[in-house]
C-alpha cells in the first residue's frame, strides 16, 4: 500500500501535466516548469512570473533545493565563467543576471531569506550560478516540492550561447532551474543528493527531462521559435503578441525572437521542422534539411526513434553568431549556413552535430558537466559517421578536385595533431581539462576511440549497441560506466568471448588512460636461401648442397612495432611478388612482432591496419611499407602544383 | 565582321611568334620548378616506402596532415611562400617578355630574332613595369567600386546575413564586362611604347584610352572575345587536370605532357591578345 501510495505521488505530476506534445510520458517527468514572462526588446530582459516544481524520487526527506542561475556567469567578472578569459561585456548594458524577486514555497511560505549561493566545484565565492534554497520543512519521498518564483533575467552581450545582439533575442538558460536529485547508485553515486555544478567556460548542462508551459509576451512584429510546440499566439493588443508553448520530456528549454527570421517548414514522417533563418541562409535552407533530415534517418534506423513531433532548429545572422552550434533538443543552432560555400559541408556539419544532440543528451541525458566525453564525443561520432556517409564519397567535408578530407579524419587531426593529447585521461570533469584540451579531448579523441571500436568489434555490433544503449537508458541519466556495460554485454552476445571476458581492457587505455596508440611496421627484408651451405672446419670449409636444384627460395621478414602504450589487436596485410595476399592478426601486447615467411616468393608490401579501423593511431604513414613505391602520387601532385602554378602566374600578369 | 578579321591577323601573328611562346613557356617552366622540385623531394622524404601516399591519388588527403606531423606545416609554408615568390618572379618575368613580344607585334611578325626580342624586352621593361603597375591599381579601384562597395552595403543593410544575394551577382557580371576596357588600355598603351620607344608611362596611357576611344566596340569586342575564350580555356584546363588521376609513370609523364602543351596554349592566347591589339592600331594607321 505505502508503495502504491509512492507511485501515485511520484507520478501524480506526471498526470497533472497531462499530455500535448507525445502521447506518453517518454521520463519519469520529475520537474516541471510554468512560465509566464514578459520580453522587453529595449532593455533585452525577461521577466515575469514561473511555478517550478520537483519531486523527491528518493526514500530520504530532502532538505533543500539546488538551482542553477546560469544568466550569473555573465553578471560579474569574477564568476568562474568569466574568469575562464571568454566572455566579457559588450559596455555597461553587456551584463546579464538572473534575479529572483520573490519565491514562496505551496504554503506561502516567504523563501527569500533561505536562499544563499554556493561554489561547490571551484569554492570560488563570487560565483552565483548555484543557487541553494533552504526549506522550511523537509520535502518527503514521494512529495512534491512547488515554488512559485518572480524572477527578472537580463540577457547578456555579446552573446556567448545566450544573449543579445540589437533586436536579435537568443535566450536559453534564462530561469531558475533545478539541478538533478540523484539518488544513490545512479550514476554509480555512493549517497543520495543534488548534482547542481556552476556555469563554467567550458561546462554544459545536466538537467532532467521536464513539462514545460512557457508564454512570452513580446513585440507583434518578432518572429519566434522555441523548443516547445506552439498552441496559440494570442494579439492583446499595444502591437504585442504572446507566444505560447509547450514542451515534453526535454531536459531544457530556449527560445529566440527576432523580427527579421525568415521561418521554413518542412515534415518527415509526423515530425514538423521549422528553420529559422535569414535572407541569406534561405538560398541553403535546402540542403539544411536535408542535413536534419539525413541525420534523423540515419540516427532513428541505427540509435532509436526520435519522439517528438517537432523540431526547430536556427541558423543565426552574423551578429548573433555567438548564439550558433548549440543545442537544446528539440530546438538547436547551426551557423553560417548563408556565408560558408557549399562544397564546404561547414553548415551540414554544424546542422547535423547539433541534431545529434537531440540523442546525446537530450534522450540519453548524462551529465555534461562531469563525463562531457559521453555526449561530445559520442555525438561527434555519429555526427562524423553521418557526413561522411552522406557527402564526398567518404569525404564529407570537402571534395574537392584538388583537395578532401573527411569528416572523421578532421576530428581525429584535432586529436593526434594535439601536442597536449596525454596529458590527461578522457573522463575528467569538463572544467578540469588542463591547458584548454577540454575539446580536444570531449570531442575529438573520444570520437577517435568510437571509431577504433567500432573497427573492433564491427559496424553492425555497434550499431546493436547504441540501439541497446537507447533501450535500457532512453530519457534517464547514463554515466560511461553504464555505457560500458552495454558494451560489454553486447559485445559478449555478439562475439562471445573472442575479445576477452569484457571490453574493460579497452577503455581502461582509451577512456581512462593517457597513453598514445602508434603502430609502425618497422622493416621487410627478403633474402634468397642458398642451394648449399657452407661450414668452416680447420682451414676448409664444407659445402653442403641441398636437394634443390636452383637459388629460387627466399626468406622474408616482416617486422612490426607498437610505439605507444595503448596495445589494441591489429591486422597485418602482407602481400607477396607473385600476387597472393595472407592476412595475419596480431594482438599488439607486445612492444613488436616479426613473421618470417619461407617460399618462392618475396614479401613487397606490408599494411599494418589495412582497413584504418583503429583511429586512434596517431601516425598512419608509418604503418605501412612497399619495395615498389615509385613516388607516383608525388609526382603527380607536383606536376599538377607546376601547371597550376603557371596558369596563375598567367592569369596574374597583363 | 572587323572584330573578327583582326581576330584572324592577331593569332597569324600569334602563331609566328612561336619560338617567342617556347622561350616563355621554358623560362617559366624552369622557374616554376625551382620550387616544385624541392616540393616533391620532400614529399618523397616525408612519405618514405609507405603506401598511405596513395592517399594523394585524387587530391591531397587533409587528413593526413596529422599523421604527417610538423613536416606538414614546413610543407604549407613552403607551397604558401615558394607559389607567392612565383607569382612576384613570374609578374616580373611575364612583364619583361611583354615587352618583345609588343616589339614583336608591333614591327614586324613574328620576325624578331632571339637576341633582338630579349633586347626589346630589356628596353620596355621598366616602361611595361610601371604601365602594369599602374593598370593594377586602376583595376584594384575599379573592382573596390564594382563589387566591393556593394557588398559591403548591403552587408551594413542586412547586418552581415547577406553575404551574396542574387543583386550581387549583377555587379559581378558589370565587373567582368567592365574588364576588356582596362586590358585593351593596358595593351594599346604598352604597344604605344614599343611601336614610339618613349618611355612616358602617362603619354602611353592616354594612348590606350585614345586608342579605346577610337574604335571603341572593335577594341572592346576583341578583348571581349579572347578573354571569354581564355576564361573557358582556364575552366576547362583546370577541370582536366583537377580529375585526371593517371596512375604510373608512363601515364604520368603523358599527363604532365598535357598540362604543358595547354600552357602553351594559354602563352598563345595571350600572345593572341597582343597581337591583335598591334594589329587594330596598324589597320587604323
Amino acid at each position: 500500500m505505502k508503495k502504491i501510495f509512492f507511485a501515485v505521488c511520484l507520478y501524480l505530476p506526471v498526470f497533472l501535466s497531462g499530455q500535448l506534445v507525445v502521447d506518453t510520458p517518454l521520463s519519469a517527468r520529475l520537474t516541471g516548469y510554468d512560465i509566464d514572462v514578459v520580453l522587453e526588446p529595449v532593455s533585452h530582459i525577461v521577466k515575469g512570473d514561473m511555478t517550478a516544481w520537483w519531486v523527491n524520487n528518493s526514500e530520504k526527506p530532502v532538505v533543500d533545493a539546488m538551482m542553477h542561475m546560469y544568466l550569473n556567469a555573465f553578471s560579474s567578472n569574477m564568476s568562474s565563467f568569466a574568469k575562464g578569459g571568454q566572455w566579457s561585456p559588450a559596455g555597461d548594458e553587456g551584463w546579464g543576471w538572473v534575479k529572483i524577486r520573490s519565491i514562496y514555497d505551496y504554503k506561502g511560505n516567504d523563501l527569500s531569506d533561505s536562499m544563499n549561493f554556493q561554489s561547490p566545484d571551484d569554492g570560488n565565492t563570487h560565483d552565483r550560478t548555484v543557487l541553494q534554497i533552504l526549506l522550511p520543512e523537509p520535502v518527503l519521498p514521494g512529495d512534491t516540492l512547488r515554488f512559485s518564483i518572480n524572477f527578472e533575467s537580463k540577457l547578456p552581450s555579446p552573446i556567448d550561447r545566450t544573449g543579445y545582439a540589437d533586436d536579435f533575442h537568443f535566450v536559453a538558460q534564462w530561469f531558475p532551474k533545478f539541478g538533478v536529485y540523484e539518488t544513490a547508485g545512479m550514476r554509480q553515486r555512493e549517497a543520495d543528493g543534488w548534482n547542481c555544478h556552476q556555469f563554467h567556460p567550458n561546462s554544459e548542462f545536466y538537467s532532467n527531462h521536464s513539462v514545460y508551459n512557457v508564454s512570452v509576451t513580446m513585440p507583434e512584429e518578432y518572429v519566434a521559435g522555441s523548443g516547445g510546440m506552439l498552441i496559440e499566439e494570442i494579439f492583446p493588443g499595444d502591437s504585442l503578441k504572446k507566444v505560447v508553448w509547450r514542451a515534453e520530456d526535454i531536459v531544457d528549454f530556449a527560445w529566440t525572437a527576432w523580427p527579421e527570421y525568415k521561418s521554413v517548414t518542412r515534415k518527415w514522417r509526423g515530425v514538423d521542422i521549422t528553420l529559422l533563418t535569414t535572407d541569406a541562409g534561405l538560398k541553403k535552407a535546402d540542403n539544411q534539411f536535408a542535413a536534419v533530415i539525413y541525420a534523423l534517418e540515419y540516427l532513428d534506423e541505427r540509435v532509436g526513434p526520435y519522439p517528438w513531433p517537432h523540431l526547430t532548429f536556427v541558423d543565426p545572422p552574423m551578429s548573433g553568431a555567438g548564439a550558433g552550434g548549440m543545442e537544446y533538443t528539440t530546438l538547436f543552432t547551426s551557423a553560417g549556413g548563408g556565408l560558408v560555400p557549399s562544397f564546404l559541408k561547414l553548415a551540414e556539419m554544424t546542422t547535423i552535430h547539433e541534431f545529434g544532440h537531440a540523442y546525446f543528451m537530450g534522450i540519453l541525458a548524462s551529465n555534461e558537466f562531469e563525463e562531457p566525453w559521453i555526449d561530445e564525443g559520442m555525438n561527434s561520432y555519429w555526427e562524423q559517421r553521418i557526413v561522411d556517409h552522406h557527402y564526398g564519397d567518404g569525404y564529407g567535408l570537402i571534395r574537392l578536385p584538388f583537395i578532401k578530407m573527411s569528416d572523421s579524419d578532421q576530428g581525429r587531426l584535432g586529436y593526434i595533431t594535439s601536442p597536449s593529447r596525454s596529458i590527461s585521461t578522457n573522463d575528467l570533469p569538463s572544467w578540469l581539462y588542463p591547458h584548454g584540451t577540454y575539446g580536444m579531448m570531449s570531442y575529438d579523441k573520444a570520437a577517435a576511440w568510437l571509431h577504433t571500436l567500432e573497427g573492433l568489434i564491427g559496424t553492425e555490433t555497434m550499431d546493436k549497441l547504441f540501439r541497446e544503449y537507447y533501450r535500457r537508458w532512453a530519457f534517464r541519466h547514463p554515466s560511461g560506466r553504464d555505457f560500458i556495460s552495454v558494451v560489454n554485454d553486447v559485445v559478449r552476445e555478439e562475439h562471445g568471448d573472442r575479445f576477452g571476458e569484457n571490453m574493460d581492457w579497452f577503455f581502461e587505455q582509451v577512456l581512462y588512460g593517457n597513453e598514445i596508440c602508434d603502430y609502425r611496421v618497422a622493416g621487410v627484408t627478403s633474402h634468397k636461401i642458398k642451394s648449399y651451405s657452407g661450414v668452416v672446419e680447420g682451414d676448409s670449409v664444407t659445402y653442403t648442397r641441398s636437394d634443390r636444384t636452383s637459388d629460387t627460395l627466399y626468406i622474408s621478414r616482416v617486422s612490426i612495432e607498437r610505439l605507444g602504450g595503448v596495445s589494441l589487436p591489429a591486422e597485418v596485410l602482407i602481400g607477396f611478388d607473385d600476387g597472393k595476399e595472407l592476412l595475419e592478426r596480431w594482438d599488439g601486447k607486445e612492444s613488436y612482432k616479426d613473421y618470417e615467411y619461407t617460399g618462392a616468393t618475396r614479401v613487397i608490401w606490408v599494411k599494418l591496419d589495412p582497413d584504418d579501423k583503429i583511429d586512434i593511431d596517431v601516425d598512419r604513414i608509418n604503418n605501412s611499407w612497399s619495395s615498389t613505391q615509385k613516388f607516383y602520387a608525388s609526382r603527380r601532385m607536383t606536376d599538377k602544383f607546376v601547371f597550376l602554378m603557371q596558369l596563375m602566374i598567367s592569369m596574374f600578369t597583363l | 565582321m572587323a572584330v573578327l578579321k583582326i581576330l584572324g591577323k592577331g593569332a597569324a601573328a600569334a602563331v609566328s611568334s612561336y619560338k617567342l611562346i617556347l622561350l616563355i613557356w621554358v623560362t617559366t617552366m624552369v622557374m616554376v620548378f625551382m620550387v616544385a622540385l624541392p616540393l616533391r623531394s620532400f614529399l618523397s622524404n616525408i612519405f618514405g616506402n609507405s603506401m598511405a601516399v596513395t592517399r594523394l591519388s585524387d587530391g591531397f588527403d587533409l587528413g593526413l596532415a596529422g599523421d604527417m606531423g610538423k613536416p606538414f606545416v614546413s610543407l604549407l609554408s613552403a607551397v604558401s611562400m615558394g607559389g607567392l615568390l612565383l607569382l612576384l618572379a613570374g609578374f616580373l618575368l611575364y612583364t619583361f617578355f611583354a615587352g618583345g613580344l609588343f616589339a614583336s607585334c608591333a614591327s614586324g611578325w613574328g620576325r624578331l630574332k632571339m637576341s633582338t626580342f630579349i633586347r626589346e624586352s630589356a628596353r620596355n621593361f621598366l616602361p611595361f613595369l610601371k604601365i602594369a603597375v599602374l593598370m593594377m591599381l586602376l583595376i584594384a579601384a575599379y573592382t573596390f567600386f564594382i563589387v566591393g562597395i556593394p557588398i559591403i552595403v548591403t552587408m551594413a543593410i542586412s547586418g552581415g546575413s547577406k553575404g551574396s544575394s542574387n543583386f550581387i551577382y549583377l555587379f559581378y557580371a558589370i565587373w567582368a564586362l567592365g574588364m576588356p576596357v582596362w586590358l585593351f588600355v593596358a595593351d594599346a598603351s604598352r604597344r604605344w611604347v614599343a611601336a614610339t620607344g618613349s618611355g612616358n608611362v602617362f603619354m602611353a596611357l592616354s594612348a590606350g584610352f585614345r586608342a579605346l576611344k577610337e574604335r571603341f566596340w572593335v577594341s572592346y569586342g576583341i578583348v571581349l572575345v579572347i578573354l571569354i575564350l581564355n576564361a573557358s580555356f582556364v575552366f576547362l584546363s583546370i577541370w582536366f587536370t583537377g580529375w585526371s588521376i593517371p596512375e604510373k609513370g608512363g601515364l604520368i609523364f603523358l599527363f604532365f605532357m598535357a598540362t604543358q602543351a595547354l600552357f602553351i596554349i594559354k602563352l598563345f592566347m595571350k600572345t593572341w591578345r597582343y597581337a591583335s591589339v598591334c594589329a587594330l592600331a596598324s589597320q587604323k594607321k
